[in-house]
């Protein structure tokens, strides 16, 4: 029962990670510039993996092996923002135009 | 029954993840631009993170998580790297001397000036 | 004092990255921690910080809240038949102060819904922040001040 129990929840978790990651690399097909791209990689690949990760974690029942994927989870919830920031911050520093919209224009004046 | 429906489960979840591979990878040929293509080799870096932990719980070869997380470490450092490359090479002469959009082209967004033929860089 | 509980900690991760809590395999990684700790001496602030522990775990479930809505908005966002996203940048005015927090805030903000924050200003006074679908630069600024922002500015006093 117990096993039964954690195999099914295996099974979605790995079903909603692939799904989340697949998603992901729609995202990246689909959105017009590299700001945006990067919303869809760093969130829902990240979501994705992590949701992989806690399914191997779990269907292992062996607590040494839960901890190093949660291990890998933190890992890669810390890692993510971080590439995404500092690969946004080149593009914008080398002088990637991002897909304007009027929005911007009303805080323009704020910009250094 | 439960065991039926976890191997269908990862079954499907491989075919879910090779499909998102190939799409990534389309993107890295596609580009169109430097960062596009690290963005796209990052988000491979996770979806091959996700694919060995697939491979795990399929084979039940737990230690392919250290494996997953090595890899997890060893493409942050890529990203950085080439983060800090698109930084320091003045990548802005290519695109500048390319073309200087007229006003409304910038209103229109550059999704449509990624579409323009580029000069081959080297 | 402080070096000691630090080092405590990394031996403890170390010990649950490798999966052995035996005492030669702590041992290794208290060494370790104390020799990466000796590296990057030069590199870490001075000083005390602050930290109420309940506040910093509201932070952390709430973090995990928006986080599991941010990839859910993001998917809605790509598989909808019409892509009906507004793309812009906002400069978000900063309240923080310390530079750990605002490195804090940004990676929040990356990874809650819609935003991904891009640079600095040189003088620390504004967040770039890019947001995937943004209506109202005014209410996502007062979205992310009233969330992020101060339970940040409650974690740390």
């Amino acid at each position: 029962m117990m096993a039964d129990a954690l195999a099914l929840l295996c099974a979605f978790l790995l079903v909603a990670g692939s799904a989340f990651a697949l998603t992901a690399a729609i995202g990246i097909n689909r959105f017009p510039d590299l700001f945006t791209r990067m919303h869809a990689a760093s969130k829902a690949g990240t979501v994705g993996s992590s949701l992989l990760l806690l399914a191997a974690g779990l269907y292992s029942w062996d607590f040494a092996v839960f901890l190093r994927a949660l291990a890998g989870i933190a890992f890669l919830i810390l890692t993510a923002p971080v590439a995404a920031h500092l690969l946004a911050r080149a593009a914008k520093g080398s002088g990637y135009r991002i897909s304007t919209l009027s929005v911007r224009a009303t805080h323009r004046d704020n910009k250094k | 029954m439960a065991q039926n429906i976890l191997s269908a489960a990862i079954i499907l979840s491989l075919g879910l993840l090779t499909l998102a591979l190939l799409l990534t990878v389309l993107r890295v040929v596609r580009g169109p631009t430097l960062p596009d293509r690290v963005v796209a080799l990052d988000m491979l870096v996770a979806v091959a993170i996700g694919l060995i932990a697939v491979i795990a719980v399929k084979t039940g070869f737990f230690l392919y998580i250290d494996i997953a997380i090595a890899l997890g470490l060893v493409g942050f450092l890529a990203t950085v790297a080439f983060a800090r490359f698109i930084m320091s090479h003045r990548y802005r002469a290519a695109t500048e001397t390319a073309a200087k959009p007229p006003p409304e082209a910038v209103h229109r967004g550059n999704a449509r000036r990624n579409r323009r033929p580029r000069r081959p860089r080297r | 004092m402080r070096r000691l509980a630090a080092s405590l900690i990394l031996a403890v991760v170390w010990a649950v990255v490798t999966g052995s809590a035996a005492p030669a395999n702590l041992l290794l990684g208290l060494l370790l921690a104390i020799l990466c700790l000796g590296v990057t001496r030069r590199h870490r602030g001075r000083g005390t910080i602050a930290v109420r522990p309940v506040a910093l775990l509201l932070l952390g479930l709430v973090f995990l809240r928006e986080l599991a809505l941010s990839a859910w908005s993001v998917a809605i966002a790509v598989l909808r038949p019409r892509l009906d996203i507004r793309p812009a940048m906002v400069a978000f005015p900063l309240r923080l102060k310390r530079d750990f927090e605002i490195a804090l805030l940004a990676n929040c903000i990356t990874l809650t819904p819609g935003t991904l924050s891009v640079d600095v200003s040189e003088d620390r006074r504004f967040l770039h922040v890019h947001a995937l679908d943004c209506r109202d630069p005014q209410d996502l600024c007062r979205g992310i001040a009233e969330t992020f922002e101060r339970r940040i500015m409650e974690a740390f006093p």
